[in-house]
Protein backbone atom coordinates (compact mmCIF):
# COMPACT_ATOMS: atom_id res chain seq x y z
CA UNK A 1 0.00 0.00 0.00
CA UNK A 2 0.77 3.16 -0.68
CA UNK A 3 1.17 5.99 1.66
CA UNK A 4 0.28 9.58 0.01
CA UNK A 5 2.16 11.29 2.54
CA UNK A 6 5.40 9.06 1.12
CA UNK A 7 4.64 11.10 -2.33
CA UNK A 8 4.67 14.51 -0.88
CA UNK A 9 7.71 13.88 0.89
CA UNK A 10 9.46 12.50 -2.38
CA UNK A 11 8.10 15.65 -4.17
CA UNK A 12 9.25 18.35 -1.84
CA UNK A 13 12.97 16.88 -1.53
CA UNK A 14 12.84 16.71 -5.29
CA UNK A 15 12.14 20.43 -5.45
CA UNK A 16 13.80 21.78 -2.32
CA UNK A 17 17.48 19.59 -3.72
CA UNK A 18 16.71 21.67 -7.17
CA UNK A 19 16.85 18.54 -8.94
CA UNK A 20 13.88 19.14 -11.09
CA UNK A 21 12.21 22.27 -12.32
CA UNK A 22 8.66 21.39 -11.23
CA UNK A 23 6.65 18.64 -10.18
CA UNK A 24 3.26 17.14 -12.19
CA UNK A 25 1.01 15.77 -9.72
CA UNK A 26 -2.80 15.44 -8.46
CA UNK A 27 -4.42 17.53 -6.17
CA UNK A 28 -7.66 17.94 -4.23
CA UNK A 29 -10.15 19.37 -6.49
CA UNK A 30 -13.22 21.41 -6.48
CA UNK A 31 -16.09 19.02 -7.43
CA UNK A 32 -16.35 16.59 -4.63
CA UNK A 33 -13.09 14.48 -3.51
CA UNK A 34 -12.32 13.90 -7.03
CA UNK A 35 -8.52 14.99 -7.72
CA UNK A 36 -7.16 17.50 -10.24
CA UNK A 37 -3.90 17.39 -12.19
CA UNK A 38 -1.77 20.23 -10.78
CA UNK A 39 2.08 21.47 -11.45
CA UNK A 40 3.91 22.64 -8.37
CA UNK A 41 7.53 24.69 -8.37
CA UNK A 42 7.91 25.39 -4.61
CA UNK A 43 8.93 22.83 -1.77
CA UNK A 44 5.87 23.95 0.48
CA UNK A 45 3.20 22.68 -2.43
CA UNK A 46 3.82 19.57 -2.26
CA UNK A 47 1.82 18.52 1.07
CA UNK A 48 -1.24 19.29 -1.17
CA UNK A 49 -0.55 16.36 -3.56
CA UNK A 50 -2.72 13.52 -3.52
CA UNK A 51 -2.75 9.91 -4.12
CA UNK A 52 -6.53 8.09 -4.71
CA UNK A 53 -8.44 5.96 -6.76
CA UNK A 54 -9.63 9.33 -8.36
CA UNK A 55 -6.58 9.92 -10.00
CA UNK A 56 -7.56 9.14 -13.18
CA UNK A 57 -5.73 11.57 -15.75
CA UNK A 58 -3.08 10.73 -17.62
CA UNK A 59 -0.79 13.38 -16.61
CA UNK A 60 2.04 12.40 -20.11
CA UNK A 61 0.30 15.49 -21.34
CA UNK A 62 1.11 17.86 -19.25
CA UNK A 63 4.82 16.89 -20.48
CA UNK A 64 4.00 17.74 -24.13
CA UNK A 65 1.72 20.35 -23.24
CA UNK A 66 5.02 22.37 -21.51
CA UNK A 67 7.47 20.82 -24.11
CA UNK A 68 5.36 22.79 -26.89
CA UNK A 69 5.55 25.94 -24.61
CA UNK A 70 9.33 25.84 -24.55
CA UNK A 71 9.45 25.41 -28.41
CA UNK A 72 7.29 28.45 -28.82
CA UNK A 73 9.53 30.15 -26.45
CA UNK A 74 12.88 28.82 -28.07
CA UNK A 75 13.88 27.86 -24.56
CA UNK A 76 15.62 24.67 -24.00
CA UNK A 77 14.32 22.39 -21.44
CA UNK A 78 17.01 22.56 -18.68
CA UNK A 79 16.26 20.49 -15.43
CA UNK A 80 14.00 17.69 -16.05
CA UNK A 81 10.08 17.77 -14.91
CA UNK A 82 8.82 15.23 -12.19
CA UNK A 83 5.72 13.25 -13.00
CA UNK A 84 3.63 11.31 -11.06
CA UNK A 85 2.96 8.29 -13.05
CA UNK A 86 1.01 5.29 -12.67
CA UNK A 87 1.33 2.34 -15.58
CA UNK A 88 -0.50 3.40 -17.90
CA UNK A 89 1.16 6.81 -17.77
CA UNK A 90 4.82 5.21 -17.49
CA UNK A 91 4.13 3.44 -21.04
CA UNK A 92 2.86 6.68 -22.40
CA UNK A 93 6.08 8.17 -21.39
CA UNK A 94 8.16 5.29 -22.61
CA UNK A 95 5.97 5.51 -25.99
CA UNK A 96 7.23 9.37 -26.38
CA UNK A 97 10.54 8.67 -25.93
CA UNK A 98 10.34 6.43 -28.23
CA UNK A 99 9.37 9.18 -30.65
CA UNK A 100 12.03 10.74 -29.28
CA UNK A 101 9.87 13.59 -28.52
CA UNK A 102 11.59 14.14 -25.29
CA UNK A 103 14.71 12.14 -23.72
CA UNK A 104 14.76 10.09 -20.75
CA UNK A 105 16.86 12.09 -18.27
CA UNK A 106 14.45 15.50 -19.29
CA UNK A 107 11.47 13.16 -17.28
CA UNK A 108 12.40 12.13 -13.46
CA UNK A 109 9.02 9.67 -13.31
CA UNK A 110 7.92 9.13 -9.65
CA UNK A 111 5.83 5.74 -10.41
CA UNK A 112 3.14 4.48 -8.34
CA UNK A 113 2.21 1.11 -8.43
CA UNK A 114 -1.66 0.95 -8.72
CA UNK A 115 -0.97 -2.83 -7.15
CA UNK A 116 -3.86 -4.80 -7.04
CA UNK A 117 -6.68 -2.19 -7.86
CA UNK A 118 -6.50 1.03 -10.21
CA UNK A 119 -8.57 3.80 -10.51
CA UNK A 120 -12.45 3.63 -10.01
CA UNK A 121 -14.92 4.99 -12.94
CA UNK A 122 -17.01 7.73 -12.21
CA UNK A 123 -20.40 7.03 -13.23
CA UNK A 124 -19.80 3.45 -11.85
CA UNK A 125 -19.12 4.06 -8.62
CA UNK A 126 -22.23 7.25 -8.66
CA UNK A 127 -24.48 3.84 -9.92
CA UNK A 128 -23.16 2.21 -6.72
CA UNK A 129 -23.53 4.63 -4.28
CA UNK A 130 -26.51 6.14 -5.76
CA UNK A 131 -25.19 9.36 -4.80
CA UNK A 132 -23.58 12.04 -6.81
CA UNK A 133 -19.88 13.32 -7.13
CA UNK A 134 -20.26 16.08 -5.02
CA UNK A 135 -21.31 14.70 -1.96
CA UNK A 136 -18.40 12.28 -1.98
CA UNK A 137 -16.00 13.69 0.66
CA UNK A 138 -13.22 10.83 0.78
CA UNK A 139 -11.90 7.82 -0.89
CA UNK A 140 -8.86 5.32 -0.32
CA UNK A 141 -7.23 2.88 -1.61
CA UNK A 142 -7.16 -0.18 0.81
CA UNK A 143 -5.49 -3.38 -0.06
CA UNK A 144 -8.08 -4.76 -3.05
CA UNK A 145 -10.97 -2.42 -1.48
CA UNK A 146 -12.01 1.36 -2.03
CA UNK A 147 -12.87 3.16 1.24
CA UNK A 148 -15.47 6.03 -0.17
CA UNK A 149 -16.84 8.61 2.94
CA UNK A 150 -20.14 10.04 1.89
CA UNK A 151 -22.96 11.71 3.89
CA UNK A 152 -23.71 8.36 5.65
CA UNK A 153 -20.53 7.27 6.97
CA UNK A 154 -17.68 5.39 5.68
CA UNK A 155 -18.22 2.58 3.28
CA UNK A 156 -15.75 -0.25 1.85
CA UNK A 157 -16.63 -1.34 -1.56
CA UNK A 158 -14.92 -3.75 -3.78
CA UNK A 159 -12.71 -2.47 -6.01
CA UNK A 160 -13.41 -4.56 -9.20
CA UNK A 161 -17.11 -3.57 -8.86
CA UNK A 162 -16.26 0.37 -9.86
CA UNK A 163 -12.75 0.37 -11.22
CA UNK A 164 -12.28 1.77 -15.08
CA UNK A 165 -12.62 -0.99 -17.97
CA UNK A 166 -9.32 -0.13 -18.79
CA UNK A 167 -7.82 -1.10 -15.19
CA UNK A 168 -9.61 -3.90 -14.71
CA UNK A 169 -8.19 -5.16 -18.33
CA UNK A 170 -4.82 -3.57 -17.74
CA UNK A 171 -1.57 -6.33 -18.18
CA UNK A 172 0.94 -3.82 -16.35
CA UNK A 173 -0.43 -1.73 -13.10
CA UNK A 174 3.08 -1.28 -12.28
CA UNK A 175 5.12 1.42 -13.81
CA UNK A 176 8.53 -0.60 -15.44
CA UNK A 177 10.38 2.68 -16.26
CA UNK A 178 10.74 4.61 -13.46
CA UNK A 179 13.36 6.81 -11.05
CA UNK A 180 11.53 5.85 -7.82
CA UNK A 181 8.24 3.86 -7.47
CA UNK A 182 6.03 3.59 -4.32
CA UNK A 183 3.88 0.60 -4.26
CA UNK A 184 4.74 -3.02 -4.54
CA UNK A 185 4.51 -5.02 -8.32
CA UNK A 186 1.91 -7.11 -7.90
CA UNK A 187 0.28 -10.01 -9.85
CA UNK A 188 -3.07 -10.13 -11.16
CA UNK A 189 -6.35 -10.96 -13.19
CA UNK A 190 -9.52 -9.00 -12.82
CA UNK A 191 -10.33 -9.41 -16.52
CA UNK A 192 -9.12 -10.77 -19.04
CA UNK A 193 -7.08 -8.70 -21.59
CA UNK A 194 -9.90 -6.84 -24.60
CA UNK A 195 -12.47 -8.23 -22.39
CA UNK A 196 -14.91 -5.13 -23.58
CA UNK A 197 -13.72 -5.65 -26.82
CA UNK A 198 -14.51 -9.37 -27.16
CA UNK A 199 -17.30 -8.48 -25.18
CA UNK A 200 -18.68 -6.13 -28.42
CA UNK A 201 -17.08 -8.72 -31.00
CA UNK A 202 -18.94 -11.29 -29.73
CA UNK A 203 -22.40 -9.16 -29.54
CA UNK A 204 -21.84 -7.70 -32.75
CA UNK A 205 -21.14 -10.29 -34.91
CA UNK A 206 -22.30 -10.19 -38.43
CA UNK A 207 -21.41 -7.02 -40.87
CA UNK A 208 -25.16 -5.09 -40.56
CA UNK A 209 -24.86 -5.02 -36.94
CA UNK A 210 -21.60 -3.55 -36.34
CA UNK A 211 -22.37 -0.61 -39.03
CA UNK A 212 -25.61 -0.30 -37.30
CA UNK A 213 -24.32 0.36 -34.13
CA UNK A 214 -21.01 2.45 -35.01
CA UNK A 215 -23.33 4.50 -37.38
CA UNK A 216 -24.99 5.42 -34.31
CA UNK A 217 -22.06 6.45 -32.57
CA UNK A 218 -20.35 8.54 -35.45
CA UNK A 219 -23.52 10.41 -35.84
CA UNK A 220 -23.75 11.80 -31.88
CA UNK A 221 -20.06 12.94 -32.42
CA UNK A 222 -20.20 16.55 -32.18
CA UNK A 223 -16.86 16.91 -33.19
CA UNK A 224 -15.33 19.01 -29.79
CA UNK A 225 -12.23 17.33 -29.99
CA UNK A 226 -11.93 16.43 -26.56
CA UNK A 227 -10.17 13.23 -27.16
CA UNK A 228 -7.63 14.93 -29.44
CA UNK A 229 -7.07 17.39 -26.58
CA UNK A 230 -6.66 14.62 -23.85
CA UNK A 231 -4.71 11.87 -26.12
CA UNK A 232 -1.20 12.78 -24.92
CA UNK A 233 0.17 11.35 -28.21
CA UNK A 234 -2.00 13.54 -30.31
CA UNK A 235 1.18 15.95 -30.22
CA UNK A 236 0.67 17.06 -33.98
CA UNK A 237 1.36 21.14 -34.33
CA UNK A 238 -1.29 20.60 -37.41
CA UNK A 239 -4.29 18.00 -37.26
CA UNK A 240 -5.23 16.64 -40.64
CA UNK A 241 -8.27 18.05 -39.57
CA UNK A 242 -7.91 21.57 -38.91
CA UNK A 243 -5.10 23.32 -41.13
CA UNK A 244 -3.69 25.89 -39.56
CA UNK A 245 -0.60 26.55 -41.47
CA UNK A 246 -2.69 27.54 -44.44
CA UNK A 247 -1.64 31.67 -43.97
CA UNK A 248 -4.66 33.51 -45.83
CA UNK A 249 -2.60 37.09 -46.54
CA UNK A 250 -3.69 40.11 -48.78
CA UNK A 251 -2.76 38.57 -52.13
CA UNK A 252 -4.36 34.76 -51.33
CA UNK A 253 -7.42 34.54 -53.56
CA UNK A 254 -10.59 33.21 -53.44
CA UNK A 255 -9.49 30.06 -55.32
CA UNK A 256 -6.70 29.12 -53.13
CA UNK A 257 -8.50 29.57 -50.41
CA UNK A 258 -11.16 27.25 -52.24
CA UNK A 259 -9.07 24.73 -53.43
CA UNK A 260 -6.64 23.74 -50.01
CA UNK A 261 -6.42 20.50 -49.40
CA UNK A 262 -8.67 19.14 -46.89
CA UNK A 263 -8.90 15.89 -45.89
CA UNK A 264 -11.35 15.88 -43.63
CA UNK A 265 -14.17 18.50 -43.59
CA UNK A 266 -14.56 20.10 -40.34
CA UNK A 267 -18.47 19.95 -40.07
CA UNK A 268 -20.31 17.25 -37.99
CA UNK A 269 -21.67 14.83 -40.32
CA UNK A 270 -21.83 10.73 -40.12
CA UNK A 271 -19.26 10.50 -43.00
CA UNK A 272 -16.58 13.22 -41.41
CA UNK A 273 -16.61 11.74 -38.12
CA UNK A 274 -15.60 8.28 -39.45
CA UNK A 275 -12.74 10.01 -41.31
CA UNK A 276 -11.58 11.85 -38.49
CA UNK A 277 -12.19 8.85 -35.70
CA UNK A 278 -10.39 6.13 -37.90
CA UNK A 279 -7.73 8.93 -39.01
CA UNK A 280 -7.01 9.02 -35.29
CA UNK A 281 -7.26 5.24 -34.27
CA UNK A 282 -5.01 4.57 -37.25
CA UNK A 283 -2.32 7.55 -35.95
CA UNK A 284 -2.83 5.59 -32.71
CA UNK A 285 -2.11 1.93 -34.02
CA UNK A 286 1.35 0.60 -32.09
CA UNK A 287 1.43 4.09 -29.77
CA UNK A 288 -2.48 4.07 -27.89
CA UNK A 289 -0.95 2.98 -24.55
CA UNK A 290 -4.68 2.32 -23.26
CA UNK A 291 -5.36 4.86 -20.66
CA UNK A 292 -8.48 5.63 -21.81
CA UNK A 293 -9.07 9.21 -21.33
CA UNK A 294 -10.46 9.75 -24.72
CA UNK A 295 -13.47 7.48 -23.73
CA UNK A 296 -13.61 8.75 -20.11
CA UNK A 297 -13.89 12.59 -21.51
CA UNK A 298 -16.32 12.00 -24.66
CA UNK A 299 -19.15 14.26 -23.79
CA UNK A 300 -21.27 12.03 -25.86
CA UNK A 301 -19.67 8.63 -24.61
CA UNK A 302 -19.01 6.89 -28.29
CA UNK A 303 -16.82 3.92 -27.11
CA UNK A 304 -13.62 5.05 -28.49
CA UNK A 305 -11.61 2.32 -26.52
CA UNK A 306 -12.91 -0.29 -29.08
CA UNK A 307 -11.42 1.46 -31.98
CA UNK A 308 -7.90 2.04 -30.33
CA UNK A 309 -8.36 -1.83 -28.50
CA UNK A 310 -9.03 -3.49 -32.00
CA UNK A 311 -5.91 -1.93 -33.63
CA UNK A 312 -3.78 -2.86 -30.02
CA UNK A 313 -4.96 -6.66 -30.49
CA UNK A 314 -4.06 -7.16 -33.96
CA UNK A 315 -0.71 -5.78 -33.43
CA UNK A 316 -0.08 -8.04 -30.54
CA UNK A 317 -1.69 -10.62 -32.39
CA UNK A 318 -0.54 -10.72 -36.17
CA UNK A 319 2.86 -8.64 -35.37
CA UNK A 320 3.15 -9.40 -32.26
CA UNK A 321 3.78 -5.32 -31.05
CA UNK A 322 2.93 -4.26 -28.10
CA UNK A 323 3.13 -0.56 -27.24
CA UNK A 324 5.31 1.42 -24.46
CA UNK A 325 7.65 -1.57 -23.58
CA UNK A 326 10.51 -0.05 -24.60
CA UNK A 327 12.39 2.51 -25.93
CA UNK A 328 15.15 1.06 -28.16
CA UNK A 329 12.31 -0.89 -30.49
CA UNK A 330 11.46 0.27 -34.04
CA UNK A 331 7.63 1.86 -33.97
CA UNK A 332 4.88 -0.41 -35.06
CA UNK A 333 4.22 1.04 -38.93
CA UNK A 334 8.27 1.72 -39.12
CA UNK A 335 9.06 -1.84 -39.32
CA UNK A 336 7.90 -5.25 -40.90
CA UNK A 337 8.52 -8.97 -40.39
CA UNK A 338 8.36 -11.73 -43.32
CA UNK A 339 6.08 -13.36 -41.90
CA UNK A 340 3.78 -10.00 -41.86
CA UNK A 341 -0.18 -11.53 -42.94
CA UNK A 342 -0.63 -11.69 -46.25
CA UNK A 343 -3.23 -13.99 -47.43
CA UNK A 344 -5.63 -10.74 -47.70
CA UNK A 345 -3.47 -10.00 -50.29
CA UNK A 346 -4.45 -11.34 -53.79
CA UNK B 1 -33.66 -3.10 -78.94
CA UNK B 2 -34.82 -0.05 -77.09
CA UNK B 3 -35.04 -2.11 -74.19
CA UNK B 4 -32.06 -3.44 -73.97
CA UNK B 5 -30.51 -0.22 -74.02
CA UNK B 6 -32.60 1.19 -71.14
CA UNK B 7 -31.49 -2.39 -69.09
CA UNK B 8 -28.00 -1.35 -69.55
CA UNK B 9 -28.25 2.33 -68.95
CA UNK B 10 -30.27 1.20 -65.38
CA UNK B 11 -26.72 -1.00 -64.61
CA UNK B 12 -25.27 0.10 -61.64
CA UNK B 13 -21.90 0.85 -62.47
CA UNK B 14 -19.46 0.30 -59.85
CA UNK B 15 -16.09 2.97 -59.78
CA UNK B 16 -13.10 1.61 -58.49
CA UNK B 17 -9.90 3.98 -57.02
CA UNK B 18 -6.90 2.17 -57.75
CA UNK B 19 -3.60 2.70 -56.57
CA UNK B 20 -1.29 1.63 -58.77
CA UNK B 21 2.96 1.46 -57.68
CA UNK B 22 5.06 3.01 -60.61
CA UNK B 23 7.62 0.62 -61.12
CA UNK B 24 5.20 -2.76 -61.00
CA UNK B 25 1.27 -2.37 -60.86
CA UNK B 26 1.62 0.67 -62.80
CA UNK B 27 3.21 -1.03 -65.58
CA UNK B 28 1.37 -4.41 -65.26
CA UNK B 29 -1.86 -2.27 -65.68
CA UNK B 30 -0.03 -0.71 -68.92
CA UNK B 31 0.64 -4.30 -70.70
CA UNK B 32 -3.05 -5.25 -69.72
CA UNK B 33 -3.62 -2.43 -72.26
CA UNK B 34 -0.68 -3.33 -74.97
CA UNK B 35 -2.16 -6.42 -74.94
CA UNK B 36 -5.82 -5.51 -75.78
CA UNK B 37 -6.57 -7.50 -72.84
CA UNK B 38 -10.25 -6.72 -72.37
CA UNK B 39 -11.59 -5.98 -68.90
CA UNK B 40 -13.97 -3.52 -67.36
CA UNK B 41 -13.09 -0.02 -67.49
CA UNK B 42 -14.71 1.15 -64.19
CA UNK B 43 -10.96 1.31 -62.00
CA UNK B 44 -9.42 5.02 -62.49
CA UNK B 45 -5.73 4.59 -62.03
CA UNK B 46 -3.88 6.92 -59.87
CA UNK B 47 -0.06 5.99 -59.83
CA UNK B 48 1.79 6.25 -56.92
CA UNK B 49 5.68 6.06 -56.18
CA UNK B 50 5.10 3.04 -54.24
CA UNK B 51 2.61 1.31 -52.43
CA UNK B 52 4.42 1.84 -48.72
CA UNK B 53 3.44 5.51 -49.68
CA UNK B 54 -0.28 5.20 -49.88
CA UNK B 55 -1.22 6.20 -46.45
CA UNK B 56 -4.27 5.26 -45.10
CA UNK B 57 -5.88 8.70 -45.64
CA UNK B 58 -5.79 8.19 -49.35
CA UNK B 59 -8.28 5.30 -49.19
CA UNK B 60 -10.46 6.94 -46.60
CA UNK B 61 -10.95 10.18 -48.63
CA UNK B 62 -11.78 7.56 -51.91
CA UNK B 63 -14.78 6.17 -50.00
CA UNK B 64 -15.54 9.92 -48.83
CA UNK B 65 -15.14 10.89 -52.60
CA UNK B 66 -17.81 8.31 -53.56
CA UNK B 67 -15.52 5.19 -54.24
CA UNK B 68 -17.51 2.04 -54.32
CA UNK B 69 -14.20 -0.22 -53.97
CA UNK B 70 -10.60 0.66 -53.41
CA UNK B 71 -7.62 -0.97 -54.95
CA UNK B 72 -4.04 -0.64 -53.94
CA UNK B 73 -1.65 -2.57 -56.11
CA UNK B 74 1.87 -2.92 -55.23
CA UNK B 75 5.16 -4.95 -56.67
CA UNK B 76 5.55 -8.69 -54.89
CA UNK B 77 7.13 -9.49 -51.60
CA UNK B 78 10.98 -8.83 -51.84
CA UNK B 79 10.89 -6.71 -55.80
CA UNK B 80 9.84 -3.17 -54.30
CA UNK B 81 12.10 -0.93 -56.14
CA UNK B 82 12.70 0.50 -52.84
CA UNK B 83 13.99 -2.72 -51.22
CA UNK B 84 10.91 -2.37 -48.09
CA UNK B 85 8.14 -0.35 -49.14
CA UNK B 86 5.58 -3.10 -50.20
CA UNK B 87 6.52 -4.63 -46.53
CA UNK B 88 5.70 -1.77 -44.76
CA UNK B 89 2.32 -1.42 -46.98
CA UNK B 90 1.56 -4.63 -45.99
CA UNK B 91 1.18 -3.84 -42.69
CA UNK B 92 -0.17 -0.45 -42.61
CA UNK B 93 -3.02 -1.46 -45.04
CA UNK B 94 -3.76 -4.69 -42.74
CA UNK B 95 -4.58 -2.53 -40.37
CA UNK B 96 -7.13 -0.20 -42.35
CA UNK B 97 -8.38 -3.11 -43.55
CA UNK B 98 -9.20 -4.36 -40.01
CA UNK B 99 -10.23 -1.53 -39.11
CA UNK B 100 -12.67 -0.70 -41.87
CA UNK B 101 -14.23 -4.24 -41.31
CA UNK B 102 -14.36 -3.05 -37.96
CA UNK B 103 -16.54 -0.54 -37.96
CA UNK B 104 -18.59 -2.46 -40.66
CA UNK B 105 -17.97 -1.49 -43.92
CA UNK B 106 -17.98 -4.46 -46.48
CA UNK B 107 -14.72 -6.90 -46.98
CA UNK B 108 -15.19 -6.77 -50.59
CA UNK B 109 -14.39 -2.90 -50.61
CA UNK B 110 -11.19 -3.13 -50.68
CA UNK B 111 -8.85 -5.14 -51.64
CA UNK B 112 -5.23 -5.01 -52.18
CA UNK B 113 -2.86 -7.41 -54.68
CA UNK B 114 0.67 -7.60 -56.03
CA UNK B 115 1.24 -7.15 -59.62
CA UNK B 116 4.43 -7.22 -61.41
CA UNK B 117 5.11 -5.22 -64.34
CA UNK B 118 4.71 -8.88 -66.79
CA UNK B 119 1.31 -9.44 -65.15
CA UNK B 120 -0.88 -7.62 -67.40
CA UNK B 121 -3.23 -10.67 -67.47
CA UNK B 122 -3.22 -11.18 -63.65
CA UNK B 123 -4.56 -7.05 -63.57
CA UNK B 124 -7.01 -7.35 -65.58
CA UNK B 125 -8.61 -10.46 -63.76
CA UNK B 126 -8.36 -8.49 -60.33
CA UNK B 127 -10.02 -5.26 -61.64
CA UNK B 128 -12.80 -7.71 -63.42
CA UNK B 129 -12.89 -10.06 -59.99
CA UNK B 130 -13.88 -6.92 -58.06
CA UNK B 131 -16.17 -5.11 -60.11
CA UNK B 132 -18.07 -8.09 -60.36
CA UNK B 133 -17.62 -8.76 -56.59
CA UNK B 134 -18.51 -4.75 -55.71
CA UNK B 135 -21.88 -5.02 -58.03
CA UNK B 136 -24.17 -7.11 -56.08
CA UNK B 137 -23.29 -4.88 -53.08
CA UNK B 138 -24.89 -1.23 -54.63
CA UNK B 139 -23.63 1.87 -54.15
CA UNK B 140 -21.01 2.59 -51.07
CA UNK B 141 -22.76 5.28 -48.91
CA UNK B 142 -21.09 4.42 -45.56
CA UNK B 143 -18.09 6.23 -45.64
CA UNK B 144 -19.43 9.02 -48.87
CA UNK B 145 -19.21 12.76 -47.92
CA UNK B 146 -23.29 13.70 -47.16
CA UNK B 147 -22.46 17.59 -47.60
CA UNK B 148 -23.08 18.71 -51.09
Amino acid sequence: MINPQDLCTRARDLLASGEVRAVVGYRRGSRGMAAEPVVITKPEEAASLVWDPSCVHNLALYLVADRKRLAHLHQTPGKPIAIVAKGCDARALVVLMQENYFKREEVYILGVSCESTGVWDDQKLMQRLGCDSQSLTGGRFDGDDFVVTTATGEQRISAPECMADRCLECRHPFPTMNNVVLGEEKARTLAAPFAALSRFEEATGTQPARWAFWQRQFERCIRCFACRSVCPMCYCEECIVDSITFTVALDTTAAEKANRVRWIQRSATRSENIGYHMTRALHLAGRCIDCGECERVCPVHIPLRLLNNKLEKESREKFGYEPGVSIEIASLVSSFRDDDPNDFIR
Amino acid sequence: MMHEQQQTQTQYEPKIVAFLCKWCSSAGSDLAGVSRIQYPAHATPITVMCSGSVSPQYILSAFNKGADGVLVSGCHIGDCHYMEGNYLARRKLYLINEMLQFIGVEPTRFRMSWVSAAEGAKFANIVKDFVEDLRPLGPQDKLKAQHP
